[in-house]
């Protein structure tokens, strides 16, 4: 061995052992964040904030089915009852009120703060007077039970005025007192787990606890449903984690058994995996150095890489077949072959560049895995196989037949090049005449949960939130005072749409934690124990309640005057915690989120409310109206438009590069064009069975680019060549099988996402091949003529 | 936390069908008779009698009713208020405040609403829904008593007497659990009592 070849091996070596201790340190994650966008502008980013670690990330949605309504009933207070003992959960609803006497006694403590009524005209002696009376026209009515315990402490009310204007978020049917669905077949709980969203972990144990609590309760032929971000979060990493291992180990075994067929050589398999196995390392240390950790969906997206890699080390193993003239295989395929592989490896990169600037931290991932992965990959191939295997491989195998079926193509395929023609100009028609129906526009589409956990979640969700979560509204700030106080200006507008009916009602979390301004305000609207007594004495007079029995009052009163303020920290040791953290969100860098989620009047459009709601808040800084799924799918409306141009970029810069290394005008016209078939016709196939696109449909293509321009490069070297050598019509050929099997096992994936990529590419790659060969020029076809196989 | 069982006594009546009495006066036959009413308003005077109240509270004011789910009951004295259910939505309104809630968020309100609603309407299927109807009496002079079925309503209104006169109803007895109760008198405003 020679010095230099010592040390391209350690430097190889060294390489790897790096990219491995890297790895060894990555957090891989699988979470759903990397089908959020990163940097949305500031309304979005308080919905991303919301979806990725606020209480909808850690909200569980539970159904019970089967049994009859009795033991459903049943089953629902004994799981919540074990769900509340668990130290796991936050906050378990399902309807029993019982469950919020902690939160009735912290209100009625802090109730001179807290009410939206306590004013100074209220103690006055006539607001006192009305106040009173109000309550007294609830005596003698099935409402008196609330207002009769605590006549004497609160004669004005402020207990049933803070819970009448608490958001009666409608909540499901009751039935015994629990949730229950609509058509009554259904008990429902709602949960939030005291872990972070992203603590997958965590949730997974929240997860088991409520299936084993479930298990221990219920009566047999109840079937528990569970559903909501935890479930998808933990179902879709295991399935992502099993799928991913199962399409590795079959990837591999396929490729290995293909190429050991190919080569008949276990030397020639070994030095195939290599530039594979290296690109993954590197993939994947790259995405960890980049990123600060690793999604588990990017090593989903890395099984794809092997098809791609492997394409490397099978032209280097055939086309470096046999030394000539004292010359190694692999000098000569260093002039020959290596210059196209190396553009065919540039115009990938160009490809993959656009998508590492993604807004979708999956797709970025993605792209840069595959940059790293594909340079690590080639520069394996460039210099560690003529090392190990200095004359390409060694066996036939079935390499022979392989060049004489590429020979057969090449032949045949000019002959079906008008009709590839006609097919591509019919593609556009298709693309043209379907243009509006094309391309998906749900967020839904980049998630890998499946169609039937998203039904169950929609019935769910329907049922337990009745489309009330779906409009809020989000008010930013940079501390906790300042965004109380705006929220509090935005209340007051809401309120003003109350009383008109066109909001329901909102819930907001000064409701429970006032701003330290309104709360001084309200303190000094309380008069002192001698002023209110004389007032009282004036209100009461000849009234059902004399004055001589509220004492108790007096004395809240006077209580309250020199109570402590409520403090968020102090809230959050309170049974008020899960209503404050829901309510408000606090990010790390000290930014303050409040959430008002708005409840719709019945039988009003989402978008009506919305509007008005807008129309109301207009002028009011740093105040967004969300609406849920109509922001989602704007969001993903820009995040594909930016990929379509990504996309379009990345494709010009491919384009771009050939164009300078081809320098001519007709050979780069003869290398785009099977591409840009291939291309059209793949997307005129989703078109015509009716599957619109997506942005991994998008990735797909551009992987098919990036594949097929190695097929036309070479095409178009051959014909420069005026050659056809069967090695290098044997080497593309069996580097389109492998392509098209390893995308064809990933079109297989359970995961919409892998699939959706597998099933673009497998066609889309034959399409390349075959629409490569067909434009071979007229000199290949006279070539092969004059050459007889 | 229960904030939305307020104003859960209303009543009214009106109209005056004129159908003979019967030998065997029942629940059905009751219905029957109420059934042809289709809208009718009235004045009532409310008293209640309230255990750790000093004095009885009046209240006075107008009721109406609209087949099929529309009941008003306008309070005039001592302070105006409304309280108008038109199918699953309640809406009460006291000076400028206005609050609108849905009927089945608040179960036992609803049970309430359907009480009144069942009678004016002769729904028989309705009340039977959630109370346990008996009538006594005859059709010129009866008293339809309503038990609640639902061991939580039952905890808070212990029964439900109306008197009525033919298809009017005239007194609307509620007696709740704690003793408390509430006794309103109507008076069918007599012009637009009457339908074909």
């Amino acid at each position: 061995m020679t010095r230099r070849a010592v040390l391209t091996i350690a430097l190889w070596l060294g390489a790897l052992a790096a990219c491995v201790a890297v790895i060894l340190h990555t957090r891989f994650s699988a979470d759903l964040s990397a089908f959020l966008p990163a940097a949305p502008d500031p309304r979005q980013r308080a919905l991303v904030e919301q979806l990725k670690s606020g209480v909808a990330a850690r909200t569980l949605l539970i159904g019970i089915r089967g049994g009859t309504a009795e033991q459903r009933s049943a089953a629902s207070l004994a799981l919540a009852e074990r769900l509340r003992a668990d130290a796991s959960f936050e906050q378990v609803l399902n309807g029993d009120l019982s469950a919020f006497a902690a939160v009735g006694r912290w209100t009625l403590e802090h109730r001179y703060l807290i009410s939206p009524a306590v004013n100074a005209q209220r103690f006055t002696a006539e607001g006192l007077h009305e106040a009173i009376d109000d309550t007294l026209s609830l005596l003698g009515t099935p409402a008196g039970v609330l207002v009769k315990p605590l006549l004497e402490r609160d004669p004005t009310g402020e207990v049933q005025r803070i819970a009448e204007s608490a958001a009666t978020r409608g909540g499901p049917r009751k039935h015994d007192g629990v949730w229950v669905s609509k058509d009554g077949e259904r008990a429902l709980l709602m949960t939030q787990s005291r872990a972070d969203g992203g603590d997958l972990d965590a949730q997974a144990r929240t997860l088991a606890v409520a299936r084993e609590a479930f298990a221990a309760v219920a009566a047999p032929g109840l079937v528990l449903e569970l559903s909501g971000a935890p479930t998808f979060a933990v179902d879709s990493r295991a399935q992502i984690q099993g799928e991913t291992k199962a399409l590795a180990l079959t990837g591999t075994l396929v490729m290995g058994g293909l190429l050991l067929l190919a080569f008949a050589s276990l030397r020639a398999l070994g030095a195939a995996i290599l530039p594979v196995a290296s690109g993954i390392v590197a993939g994947v240390a790259a995405v960890s150095l980049v990123f600060g950790g690793v999604h588990g969906m990017t090593l989903g997206f890395g099984t794809t890489l092997i098809g791609e890699a492997v394409d490397y080390a099978i032209y280097y193993l055939i086309q470096a077949r046999g030394s000539s003239g004292g010359e190694p295989g692999w000098r000569r395929w260093l002039h020959e072959g290596w210059p196209t592989v190396r553009l065919g490896l540039l115009t990938s990169v160009c490809g993959f560049l656009a998508l590492a600037f993604s807004g979708f931290p999956g797709l970025a991932q993605l792209g840069v895995f595959s940059i790293a992965g594909l340079i690590a990959a080639a520069l394996t191939t460039r210099f560690v196989l003529p090392l190990a295997l200095p004359n390409g491989t060694p066996g036939i195998g079935l390499r022979r037949h392989l060049g004489r079926w590429a020979q057969r193509l090449v032949r045949l395929m000019p002959r079906a090049r008008h009709a590839f023609t006609a097919l591509g100009l019919a593609a556009v028609a298709v693309l043209l005449w379907r243009h509006d129906q094309l391309w998906q526009t749900e967020l839904s589409s980049l998630s890998p949960v499946s169609a039937e956990a998203l039904a169950l979640d929609e019935q769910l969700r329907d049922e337990l939130l009745s489309g009330d979560d779906r409009t809020m509204v989000a008010v930013s700030g940079t501390d906790v005072e300042g965004t109380l106080q705006r929220v509090e200006a935005v209340t007051q507008r809401l309120d003003g749409l109350v009383q008109q009916g066109q909001l329901a009602n909102y819930d907001a979390i000064t409701r429970w934690l006032p701003s330290q301004a309104m709360q001084q305000r309200r303190r000094a609207a309380l008069p002192d124990a001698a002023v209110l007594r004389a007032r009282l004495d004036q209100a009461t007079r000849g009234g059902s309640l004399p004055a001589r029995r509220l004492d108790a009052f007096v004395a809240d009163v006077q209580q309250s005057r020199t109570a402590p303020p409520i403090l968020l920290d102090s809230l959050r040791h309170t049974a008020l915690a899960p209503i404050a953290a829901a309510l408000l969100v606090q990010a790390a860098d000290g930014h303050v989120t409040a959430l008002l989620p708005l409840v719709h009047p019945p039988a009003r459009d989402g978008e009506a409310v919305q509007a008005a709601v807008e129309q109301a808040l207009r002028g009011l800084d740093h105040v967004h109206v969300l609406g849920i799924g109509e922001e989602l799918r704007r969001l993903y409306r820009h995040y594909l438009g930016e990929a379509q141009a990504q996309a379009l970029v990345g494709a010009f810069g491919v384009v771009l590069l050939m164009a300078w290394w081809l320098r001519s005008l007709p050979r780069l016209l003869a290398v785009c064009k099977p591409l840009l078939l291939a291309v059209l016709l793949t997307m005129a196939g989703f078109a015509l069975v009716g599957v619109p696109l997506g942005i991994l449909h998008l990735v797909g293509l551009l992987l098919v680019v990036a594949v097929g321009s190695n097929y036309s490069l070479f095409m178009d070297w051959m014909r420069h060549q005026a050659s056809t050598d069967e090695d290098t019509l044997a080497s593309l050929l069996l580097a389109n099988i492998t392509i098209v099997l390893s995308f064809g096992l990933i079109a297989l994936s359970q995961i919409p996402a892998l699939s959706a990529i597998g099933r673009v590419v497998a066609p889309g790659a034959l399409l390349a091949l075959l629409a490569s060969a067909a434009y071979a020029s007229p000199s290949a076809r006279s070539g092969v003529a004059a050459t007889p196989v | 936390m229960r904030a939305d069982r307020r104003r859960v006594c209303i009543v009214l009546a009106a109209g005056a069908a004129a159908s003979p009495a019967r030998a065997a006066f029942g629940f059905d036959e009751l219905m029957g008779t109420l059934a042809q009413r289709r809208s009718g308003e009235a004045r009532f005077v409310e008293q209640r009698f309230v255990s750790v109240l000093d004095q009885t509270l009046m209240y006075t004011g107008t009721l109406s009713f609209t087949a099929p789910d529309r009941l008003a009951r306008h309070t005039l004295t001592p302070r105006p208020e409304s309280f108008v259910v038109e199918g699953n939505q309640l809406t009460l309104q006291r000076g400028e405040r206005v609050r609108r809630l849905a009927l089945d968020n608040v179960p036992e309100l609803a049970a309430m609403v359907e009480a009144m609603r069942g009678t004016l309407s002769g729904d028989g299927t309705a009340l039977k829904r959630h109370f346990k109807p008996t009538v006594q009496g005859t059709a010129a002079r009866w008293t339809l008593t309503l038990v609640p079925i639902e061991f939580r309503l039952l905890g808070v209104v212990r029964q439900l007497r109306i008197d009525g006169q033919r298809s009017d109803v005239r007194v609307v007895e509620l007696q709740l659990a704690d003793g408390d109760r509430s006794v309103m008198s109507i008076e069918p405003v007599a012009e637009k009592s009457r339908t074909p």
